[in-house]
Order: structure tokens, then C-alpha cells, then sequence
């Protein structure tokens, strides 16, 4: 039990499982008061002391009230934490209108307006602090994922600008950019294989660090970032992915 | 506005360094080929594959007396210097903990070193005809590390600084300055690489595969770069790292999923 966010407020999109739960529950343990929210309500409850709410983030009305049920359960804002995205597994002659506003409104809009909503709060009680979680694919194309990739490639540039916008008003914004995580969904993938035991033998050889990322890896840089430590830190994208895209996609040796 | 044809390097002068060698030679048949009179500089004495036409100089790039003698005679014969092409450099397959220190300061040496000592002593020659391209080699693996070649990617991350630098310093002069960043390339260099192991049919499918063109490239695709860089078109064209390599680094690592 540390002591790192002690006093602090959070807010964390997407927090009843994988990444988003991992946040929820180190920011909590680090002395954090903290609000979360999902679309759904999920079978396994969130520990207690932690305040969550049912919401969508692509939609209006729902964004709107997580920014006054943050306001009323937590007073001042000090930390939002824009993690909720969901991806469509497409190329771009594949997607349809309709992937492309279901994962836009989520991974893009839902972003922005969280960060119009919560900047002027911050900025109201001294400043604050926003994690948005980017990717390594924005950066680098993972294959049948054109529109998650483009997705993140917004967020990072939005963090940006944010970062410069509002630096004056106190606001700090980075964007953390995960690589393999191991979550439910990328359990998934491996098992549709063809030698799903092969692929995670690929998968791991190919990152420097020895292992797959798991959902503490990022909750421990996002509390990082939250901390005062990270102070001077602003408009930035942190990397986490054990090495992956510090090598060549092309490994020979792995042949 | 008068750009001159993309097609015509008539009357210009250009050094090529590694002027011999795989992609080297490819580069000195095209800028000639586009009318450029063309100095082929290598290490080696023997001119190798390259056309007739093209000149052939002996230079060890890291010796400063070397690179000033082919300057020397370039000016002598050609009064001007519009075009340089730094394609000479050498990689070194090991970790840092097994490479030597003599063998870094030797890879520095020529891929460093070498850029540094024809860029010092060409631009005065460029200058006082108004203005050049200068084309250096980066790498991809400026970028990424490839496992068991450090050195060879250090001295490519310099060599990205250095043509950055160069562009600024020089760009009132009407220098330009770029570097050329290869990927895989169809050279003696990689058809070693392919020999030394087992099933070579498989592997060159397998590269080919990862590559989003589902090729590696050619020196013919470099020299193409190369002169569209050395030309008019690109004037406009400074201080930039030119990925060339099919599409391969714009992906994450291609897993075998």
C-alpha cells in the first residue's frame, strides 16, 4: 500500500476489466479517490470504495454526466484517465460506414470529449492531469486493424495539442502507447492460430523483455505519469511494449 | 520556375563512394545514364561492373589524404562538384559485448567518418558552383535495431544527425542534404547472407513475405531515389531521412499468427 496519489481525484474510462481494471485498482491502492465507468455492468464487481457509473463515452448525454457525477462524488478533478477503445479487426475496403462510426465515436470523439468536458474542471481548481492510452500502432501498422490504427494516431496528435493548449492553464497530457497486452483479447487471437502454441512462441521471442506485457505494466506507468514526480512531462507518448518495435519487423532468425 | 527535365543531370559532376559495389554501381550507371559525368570512388582498385564512361577513382574514405586527392583531381578535371553520393560503409554482424574496439572504430571509420570527411572537403567544390545534392546512406536500422548489429546501427543513427546537421548548416549555400535510409536490398552483401543458411528458397519467400510489397528491393530502386534526389525536381528536398524499404518498417513485428 504506497501512498503516491494520496489526496488525488481520478477519473478512468473502462475500468471493469484488462488495462482499465489494472488502473482502477492501482490508482485505489495508491490513495486515490476514483470513478469509473463502463457500458455495461460486469459480472465481477470492482473492489470496494471504488465509485463507478454505467456510461458510453461515444455518447453526448453519457459524457456529460460522468463529468457532474465526477464533480459531485469526487469535488476536484486531478487525474482522467481516457482508456475506454474498442477495436474493429478490418482493412479499409472491408470496414463500413457503420465500423467506422461505432469505432470513432468511441476511440476518437469519446476522447475528445472527455478532455473538452474535464479540461475546464481541471483548469478551475489549479490544473490536473490526462493519460490518454494511444498504441504502438499508431506508429506501425498492425495488419486488418486500418481504422484502431488511424484511431490512435488521433489520440496521440490530440495529446499534443492538448499539452500545448493548456500547459498554461496546469494541464499535463501524455498518451501511453501499449504494445502486447496480455488481456482476454489477445487470448483470443492466439487460440485462433493455426498452432496456437507456435504463435506464442513467435509472439514472446520477438520481445526483447522475455515475456508479454500485462495490464500492471501500463497501471504502473499511467501512475507514474500521474505522479508529481512526472511533473515537467507533458505532450508526450510513452512507449511500453517490452521492445517489440525497437526491433525489425523482418527477424530471419526466426525462420 | 525552370526546373530542368527530371530526366537530365547533363552537364552536372557527381562522387560516388562505394562506387564499385552493389548498390554503388547501380547509382553510377544511372546518374550517367541521366548524363551526369560521374566519379565511381572505392576502396577496391578494380573498377568492377561499372560502364566504361564512368570514372574510376581509388579512395579509402577514412583516410582524410584520400578523399582530399579525389577532390583534388575532381577539380582539376571538372572545375565543380554539383552531386555527392556517400554509398561506401560496411556492417559488422555482433553485439556490442563481441565487437572489438578496434573493429567499432574501424565501422566508424568508414561509415561515419567517411561521410563526414567527402561532405568536409565537397562542399567547397559545390559552392563555388552555386549549390549540390549531397545523398548520404542512413538505414532503417537508424530506426530499429536488427539483433547482432550494433555498431552497424549506431554509426547509421549518426549518420541521420549528420545529414540533418549538414542541411541546416549548408542549406544557405544552396546545399542540400538528405539521406537515403535502405531497407532489404538485392546485394551481394545480402546473397551472402541468404548462402550461409540452410533452405535459401525458403528464407527469400519468408523475407519477401513480410515485405508489404512481397519483394526486397533492388539497386535499381535505389539509384532511382538517388537520382530523383540529386535533381531539380527535388530541390525543395533538405534535411530528410528517405525510408526505402517496401513498406517493411510501417508494420509492427509480423508474428506467425
Amino acid at each position: 500500500m504506497g501512498g503516491q496519489l494520496k489526496n488525488k481525484t481520478a477519473v478512468i474510462t473502462g475500468g471493469s476489466r484488462g488495462i482499465g481494471r489494472s488502473m482502477v485498482e492501482l490508482f485505489a491502492r495508491e490513495g486515490a479517490q476514483v470513478l469509473t465507468c463502463s457500458r455495461s455492468e460486469r459480472k465481477d464487481p470492482l473492489p470496494q470504495g471504488i465509485s463507478s457509473l454505467t456510461a458510453d463515452v461515444s455518447r453526448s448525454d453519457d459524457v456529460k454526466k460522468l463529468a457532474s457525477e465526477a464533480v459531485s462524488r469526487l469535488g476536484k478533478i486531478d487525474i482522467l484517465v481516457n482508456n475506454a477503445g474498442v477495436q474493429v479487426e478490418k482493412t479499409v475496403v472491408d470496414s463500413t460506414d457503420e465500423d467506422f462510426e461505432a469505432l470513432m465515436s468511441v476511440n476518437t470523439w469519446g476522447v475528445f470529449a472527455l478532455c473538452r468536458e474535464f479540461i475546464p474542471l481541471m483548469a478551475g481548481n489549479g490544473g490536473g492531469t490526462i493519460i490518454n492510452i494511444g498504441s504502438i500502432s499508431a506508429d506501425h501498422a498492425d495488419p486488418s486493424m486500418a481504422l484502431y490504427n488511424a484511431s490512435k494516431a488521433f489520440v496521440h496528435s490530440l495529446t499534443r495539442s492538448i499539452a500545448v493548449d493548456h500547459g498554461h492553464q496546469g494541464i499535463r497530457c501524455n498518451a501511453i502507447c501499449p504494445g502486447w497486452i496480455m488481456t482476454e483479447m489477445a487470448d483470443a487471437a492466439f487460440d485462433l492460430a493455426d498452432d496456437p502454441d507456435a504463435a506464442r512462441a513467435d509472439a514472446l521471442a520477438r520481445h526483447a523483455a522475455g515475456r508479454f506485457g500485462q495490464p500492471k505494466d501500463i497501471a504502473q506507468a499511467a501512475l507514474w505519469l500521474a505522479s508529481d514526480g512526472a511533473s515537467f512531462i507533458t505532450g508526450q507518448t510513452l512507449t511500453i511494449d517490452g521492445g517489440l518495435i525497437a526491433a525489425s519487423p523482418l527477424r530471419p532468425g526466426f525462420f | 520556375m525552370s526546373a530542368k527535365s527530371p530526366a537530365s543531370l547533363s552537364g552536372r559532376v557527381a562522387l560516388v563512394t562505394g562506387g564499385v559495389g552493389g548498390i554503388g554501381t547501380a547509382i553510377c550507371e544511372r546518374l550517367s545514364a541521366e548524363g551526369a559525368t560521374v566519379y565511381a570512388a572505392d576502396i577496391s582498385g578494380d573498377p568492377g561492373s561499372v560502364p566504361a564512361q564512368v570514372l574510376h577513382a581509388e579512395c579509402d574514405v577514412s583516410s582524410e589524404a584520400s578523399v582530399t586527392n579525389v577532390m583534388q583531381r575532381i577539380n582539376t578535371e571538372q572545375s565543380r562538384l554539383d552531386i555527392l553520393v556517400n554509398a561506401a560503409g560496411i556492417e559488422i554482424e555482433k553485439t556490442v559485448e563481441e565487437t572489438s574496439l578496434e573493429e567499432w572504430n574501424r565501422i566508424f571509420a568508414i561509415n561515419v567518418t567517411g561521410t563526414f570527411l567527402t561532405c568536409k572537403h565537397g562542399l567547397a567544390l559545390m559552392r563555388q558552383v552555386g549549390g549540390g545534392s549531397i545523398i548520404n546512406f542512413g538505414s532503417y536500422d537508424g530506426f530499429i535495431a536488427d539483433p547482432g548489429l550494433a555498431a552497424y546501427c549506431a554509426t547509421k543513427g549518426a549518420v541521420h544527425a549528420l545529414t540533418r546537421a549538414l542541411a541546416c548548416d549548408h542549406g544557405p549555400d544552396n546545399i542540400r542534404v538528405n539521406a537515403i535510409c535502405p531497407g532489404y536490398i538485392d546485394t551481394p552483401m545480402l546473397q551472402s547472407f541468404f548462402g550461409s543458411s540452410g533452405d535459401i528458397d525458403s528464407l527469400k519467400n519468408e523475407v519477401r513475405r513480410v515485405h508489404p510489397i512481397g519483394r526486397y528491393g533492388t539497386p535499381e530502386d535505389v539509384a532511382n531515389l538517388v537520382n530523383w534526389l540529386a535533381g531539380d525536381e527535388a530541390r525543395y528536398a533538405s534535411g530528410q531521412l528517405w525510408v526505402l524499404d517496401g513498406g517493411l518498417t510501417a508494420q509492427a513485428q509480423q508474428m506467425r499468427l
